[in-house]
């Protein structure tokens, strides 16, 4: 067999226009742009209202691909992790009146330790299997909340001070709180960026694409699936406790429930599995869809909105099958006339 | 020549089914092993004893000094064992090039480092046109080279080679038997499962045989071909190396 010599790897270096796994593009950087002008301009209270709640699915949708996307580990109980986030820095705030500002990493950290744990107990489950404990471990996480009235709340809920204060991050700007959301959705664009460019992430793929050969290439699947999940699971706490500095209040039902779950793995889905873009791109089409027709529709038809929605999520995934990721590179690639 | 690998009585029991039977056998360093055997013999089962897939129900396995029974794959890969799947497993979603790197990790830390380590070892088993090429468009002799080049691009001191030429044309297998055999001087001991027997037959330095998880012959290629518990459980008939 022939002794080629390699490429050279020092090639050029040149921005790409799109995006590409472990590099930073021009459609991110233009992308990043629009989102702080967004911010910056003067939008209607609703759409404002959409446009920070767009920012956070699209932390929380790429917090979800770590595991789902990148690790293989496909997870319909991510509302636990968000539960617990959102929990952990409501109950230092209200009960020991520990500002939010240290709360969230504190909530982001338990939501690792309870990542940790539903991997270590679905360690041997693969597939369905995995996907279906998954979804009863966030409902136990849920009844666990439910129960735990002292704490929690209960069923009641518990509610924060809407009083405007820097230090328990309430504020009465929503553009506030949409700089904030943004914040949040690029620290987690930027982890995942610098895991796909990583040692680690290359860990990661294999574990997901062959446990048998990644072990075989010295790679502790087990390790690998813990961390991965645990990684997810802390950025998904974070979302949640801003999601609570939101909304000022929250319940087990609310926060913890199935359909948040679903809509973590969802986004990616749409967006595409396994790239950083795709979950952004996932969150800018479905949650503006989703609230705007909630919010038009849901008076006037009950459920009609659901219908719209569930038609539009049909077409992306016959159409789609690779996310929006995979089409944007499609139409790049398509010469009509050629 | 020192011992690199020492299976020691190794057995392994699925049930009431001895898959591998106190079998005990060394591997020399630079030695190119062969293992045959009829189909069922345990074969696949002593690799997965060696490589740590699973751990044997009784006796010992002692690598580079080390006593590596029971150990985890990667932990077995980590001192220098590297191993090819008999069907092919590439991460499907990741480039020819990317799919060398996860085990190039293993001796090269960087990006960087592990793509070069990756690329030459791509080069040297034939394929330098595929670094970028996803998996899913490769044939089934080129997933075969991909395999051996994983297994390479870790630097092994013992590399397990399961059945690499099953798929091959007559070709592939000429430049493979000749690649394979140049791995010892290298510094590579090999242990070969093959059934294309031309090919190992000619290059292996000494046969091992397996049959119904004993093992019942062990010689040079030309007494191997002749022996007559051999011939009579795998080969059929006195096998002409010529």
């Amino acid at each position: 067999m022939s002794i080629a010599e390699p490429k050279p790897t020092g090639k050029a270096r040149r921005l790409p226009i799109l995006p590409q796994r472990g590099k930073v593009s021009l459609f991110e950087i233009l992308l990043l742009l629009v989102c702080i002008g967004l911010v910056a301009v003067g939008l209607s209270p609703t759409l404002r209202d959409v446009l920070l709640l767009t920012f956070l699915f699209a932390g929380l949708a790429l917090a979800w691909n770590i595991a789902g996307g990148y690790a293989g580990l496909i997870s319909f109980g991510h509302a636990a992790f968000f539960g617990v986030g959102a929990y952990t820095s409501t109950i230092l705030l209200v009960h020991f009146n520990v500002t939010p500002w240290i709360g969230i990493w504190c909530g982001g950290l338990l939501a690792a330790v309870f990542g940790a744990v539903l991997a270590l107990v679905c360690a041997r489950l693969r597939g369905p299997f995995f996907i279906l404990s998954t979804l009863a471990f966030a409902e136990v996480v849920r009844i666990g909340a439910l129960n735990w009235a002292s704490l929690t709340g209960g069923p009641e809920g518990l509610s924060i001070s809407p009083a405007p204060s820097l230090i328990n991050m309430v504020f009465t700007s929503k553009t506030t709180y949409a700089a904030l959301m943004l914040g949040y959705a690029v620290l987690v664009y930027a982890i995942t960026k610098a895991l796909e460019a990583s040692r680690y992430g290359y860990y990661l793929f294999a574990i997901r694409d062959d446990e048998d050969a990644a072990s075989a290439a010295g790679v502790n699947p087990q390790l690998g699936r813990t961390s991965a999940m645990a990684l997810s699971a802390s950025l998904t706490g974070i979302g949640g406790s801003l999601f609570a500095q939101y909304f000022l209040y929250l319940d087990p039902t609310f926060v913890i429930s199935p359909e948040i779950s679903f809509q973590f793995a969802l986004l990616p889905a749409v967006g595409g599995l396994g790239t950083a873009i795709g979950p952004v791109l996932g969150s800018f089409l479905i949650t503006p869809l989703s609230e705007l027709l909630r919010s038009n529709l849901g008076n006037a038809a009950a459920g009609l909105h659901l219908v719209i929605y569930s038609a539009g999520l049909i077409v992306v995934m016959l159409y789609f099958p690779g996310g929006l990721a995979a089409a944007i590179g499609k139409l790049a690639r398509w010469r009509p006339f050629s | 020549m020192s011992v690199l690998l020492e299976v020691r009585n190794a057995s392994r029991k699925f049930g009431a089914l001895m898959a591998v039977n106190n079998v005990s056998f060394s591997v020399g360093q630079g030695e190119l092993l062969g293992l045959i055997g009829p189909n069922g013999a345990g074969k696949s089962t002593l690799y997965n004893l060696i490589a740590g897939v699973l751990p044997p129900t009784a006796g010992e396995i002692v690598f580079d000094g080390k006593t590596v029974t029971g150990w985890k794959p990667y932990e077995v890969a980590r001192v220098g064992i590297g191993r090819t799947f008999q069907i092919p497993k590439p991460y499907r979603q990741l480039s020819v090039v990317e799919n060398v790197m996860l085990t190039a990790f293993l001796r090269e830390k960087s990006i960087a480092g592990a793509r070069r380590l990756a690329e030459i070892t791509l080069a040297d088993v034939g394929l330098a046109d595929y670094f970028g090429t996803p998996v899913s468009a490769l044939t089934v002799g080129l997933l075969k080279r991909l395999e051996v080049a994983r297994a390479l691009a870790m630097q092994p001191k013992l590399v397990l080679f399961d059945e690499i030429m099953a798929g091959l044309t007559p070709t592939e297998v000429g430049v493979m038997t000749k690649f394979v055999a140049g791995l010892p001087a290298r510094g590579i001991t090999v242990i070969w499962v093959e059934h294309v027997l031309y090919a190992i037959m000619k290059t292996a330095s000494r046969i091992i045989v397996l049959n119904r998880g004993e093992l019942i012959a062990e010689g040079p290629p030309a007494a191997m071909a002749r022996d007559p518990a051999v011939v009579k459980a795998y080969l059929g008939e006195e096998m002409d190396l010529a």
